[in-house]
């Protein structure tokens, strides 16, 4: 099973910034600065991780600590109990 | 009523100079601030060979320096021309070509995206850009520049601004706008609202797209303030600063509360400071309009509605009227006349649905060098919005349906034709047919049916990552449906009613 961060990884590129494949995705650069994820964007990502790892986020959960880049997503995930 | 646009802010800057105009993240600027560093970058701008009616272009998010830079285009004498940040290459091509603008501004982040477009003058930040033929000039060129506004060779009459929107044709046409027209819509919408120096708005929307410029306009004509958050993708934090910085007024488009009541911390929190929400660009479902009156306790709510040809507002509904007339968007705003009309201009009686038309000081002058879709929206009654309603017997207004076509992609006009013609660019598709597809969140997204050229070897990718380049996200289909043909009428043109069934 491939590793948690690729999963995400893979799921931005082909969402967010497919054509641009060239893109480095830093995980600890802003996915909303650096214009990747708007706010829909942050809205499929929380479908996406809700489904993919059959979590539940809560509203209160959704603010940049948790979402902002690959790392914050990661660490939240992690104390969500995703390994 | 201020004569030009740029005195709202230089009277407010007379009586209020130490008061914080405006806040963004840590940055807080002052009246006087802003008016002297836009009296600075305007000196620039004239020295730069800046002619009376000149357009410049404006590629920025909410910022700062975008206000400075709107005024300072103002108080030069030029015509603003404020375009998406996130435009492209092509698109920003396209607008520097039909505006004819020879200077353009850039922030830093819309400045790492436009390396070689083709602008003769770019003013932007103060970093190495290459700009080969033309000449790269930093911000900070402007700060010894004198303090003091130079003088205006303008008058209200004269145009303050073009602002793009999609066109029936496809390609963008450009809205002019005078200062007179933005005035006028100015006082009104300070008036219907009740604004004071003591209101401060949450900014959200973009100030390029009319009702996001309002804000900007209405809260410097009374002295109030702003505070400007373009992180929306976290509605949490928006809340937060709200809270924080005591937020007395918030706008949005349907799509805005949609996000805010479904998935924020919006319905749960007390902001006691809110007191008036608007929504403007585009039918909020009832609901959703039902919901967001339950959460925002004592604010009241002002359902408008308006237009880029009218400066952007032409009606509003009262809120006390908000439960008996449920569905409408309200009565003409100060100034602004609107009838229902057939389509030779006759005027119809109450109940009966027709053209919605709308005169007053704030409707455009016509599109920017387009004579023929200048003819076809401004008729000797006035601006045909392209939307279709009725009056009930005491005046109200409700709207039925807009022209055909048309997307309104949260709150913005998009053409599915410049959508259709981009798809066609990408040679790999025959045939292409747009629809709007409801959407929850943005109340409608594009979805294509495209067929491929050569449908053994196609493959969506290439054509996605084409359209990625070419249009801004808001025009990029949410869904693409890969068919072998596509309906058609018996005239032969694509029938697109069946597509959406």
């Amino acid at each position: 099973m491939p590793a948690t961060k690729d999963v995400i990884i893979n799921f931005i590129k082909e969402n967010f910034v497919m054509g641009r494949s060239d893109t480095v995705i830093d995980p600890s650069m802003s996915l909303i600065e650096s214009g990747i994820m708007d706010s829909t964007g942050v809205l499929e990502l929380v479908e996406f991780l809700e489904s993919t790892f059959s979590i539940k986020i809560e509203d209160e959960e959704l603010v940049p600590e948790n979402l902002e880049t690959i790392d914050n997503i990661i660490a939240f995930l992690n104390k969500k109990g995703v390994a | 009523m201020a004569a030009l646009v740029q005195h709202y802010l230089e009277e407010t800057a007379q009586r209020f100079p130490d008061k914080i105009a405006l806040c963004h993240g840590a940055i807080k600027a002052t009246y006087q601030e802003i008016d002297s560093s836009a009296n600075r970058l305007a000196h620039l701008l004239r020295e730069k060979g800046l002619k009376p009616g000149e357009r410049v272009l404006l590629v920025m998010e909410n910022s700062l320096d975008s206000v400075r830079a709107y005024y300072a285009i103002l108080k030069a004498g030029g015509v603003s021309v404020e375009v998406p940040d996130r435009s492209t290459r092509a698109e920003v091509a396209y607008f520097l070509e039909n505006s004819g603008a020879r200077i353009c501004l850039l922030s830093k982040a819309s400045a790492a995206r436009l390396t070689g477009i083709a602008a003769p003058v770019i003013i932007g930040p103060d970093i190495a850009f290459e700009h080969p033929g033309g000449e790269y000039v930093s911000w900070k060129t402007s700060e010894v520049m004198p303090d003091d506004a130079p003088a205006a060779q303008i008058d209200e009459n004269s145009l303050a601004a073009i602002v793009y929107t999609s066109g029936s044709t496809g390609k963008s046409k450009g809205v002019m706008l005078t200062h007179k027209n933005l005035c006028t819509n100015t006082a009104a919408i300070v008036t219907y609202l009740g604004l004071t120096e003591n209101d401060r708005a949450m900014a959200i929307l973009p100030f390029h797209y009319v009702y996001g410029k309002t804000l900007l306009n209405t809260h410097f004509a009374t002295g109030g303030s702003m505070v400007i958050n373009n992180r929306f993708a976290f509605p949490n934090a928006v809340i937060d600063e709200m809270v924080k910085k005591e937020c007395t007024l918030f706008a949005g488009v349907p799509s805005t509360f949609a996000i805010l009541l479904n998935r924020s911390i919006f319905a749960k929190t007390e902001i006691p400071s809110l007191r008036i929400v608007t929504q403007a660009g585009g039918a909020m479902a009832p609901a959703l309009r039902g919901r967001l009156l339950e959460c925002i306790r004592n604010a009241t709510l002002y359902v408008m509605y308006g237009a880029t040809e009218a400066s952007a507002r032409l009606s509003y509904l009262p809120p006390e009227r908000l439960k008996d007339k449920l569905g409408s968007i309200g009565i003409p705003i100060p100034g602004v006349e609107i009838t229902v009309r057939d389509d030779s201009g006759t005027v119809l009686p109450p109940h009966t649905s027709g053209n919605i038309c709308a005169a007053g000081p704030n409707i455009m002058q016509g599109y920017w060098q387009d004579r023929e879709e200048t003819d076809k929206a401004l008729k000797p009654w006035g601006l045909v919005t392209g939307d279709l309603g009725y009056k009930d017997g005491e005046g109200f207004i409700f709207l039925t349906g807009r022209k055909k076509e048309m997307l309104k992609v949260g709150g913005e006009r998009i053409s599915p034709k410049e959508i259709e013609d981009a798809i066609i660019a990408s040679r790999l598709v025959h045939e292409a047919a747009v629809i709007g597809r409801p959407d929850e969140l943005l109340s409608e997204v594009p979805e294509a049916f495209i067929v491929p050229i050569d449908a053994k070897t196609f493959q969506i990718e290439p054509l996605i990552a084409y359209i990625r380049e070419e249009l801004s996200p808001q025009k990029q289909p949410r869904r693409w449906n890969i068919v072998g043909s596509l309906p058609k009428k018996s005239s032969g043109k694509i029938d697109k009613e069946a597509l959406k069934k």
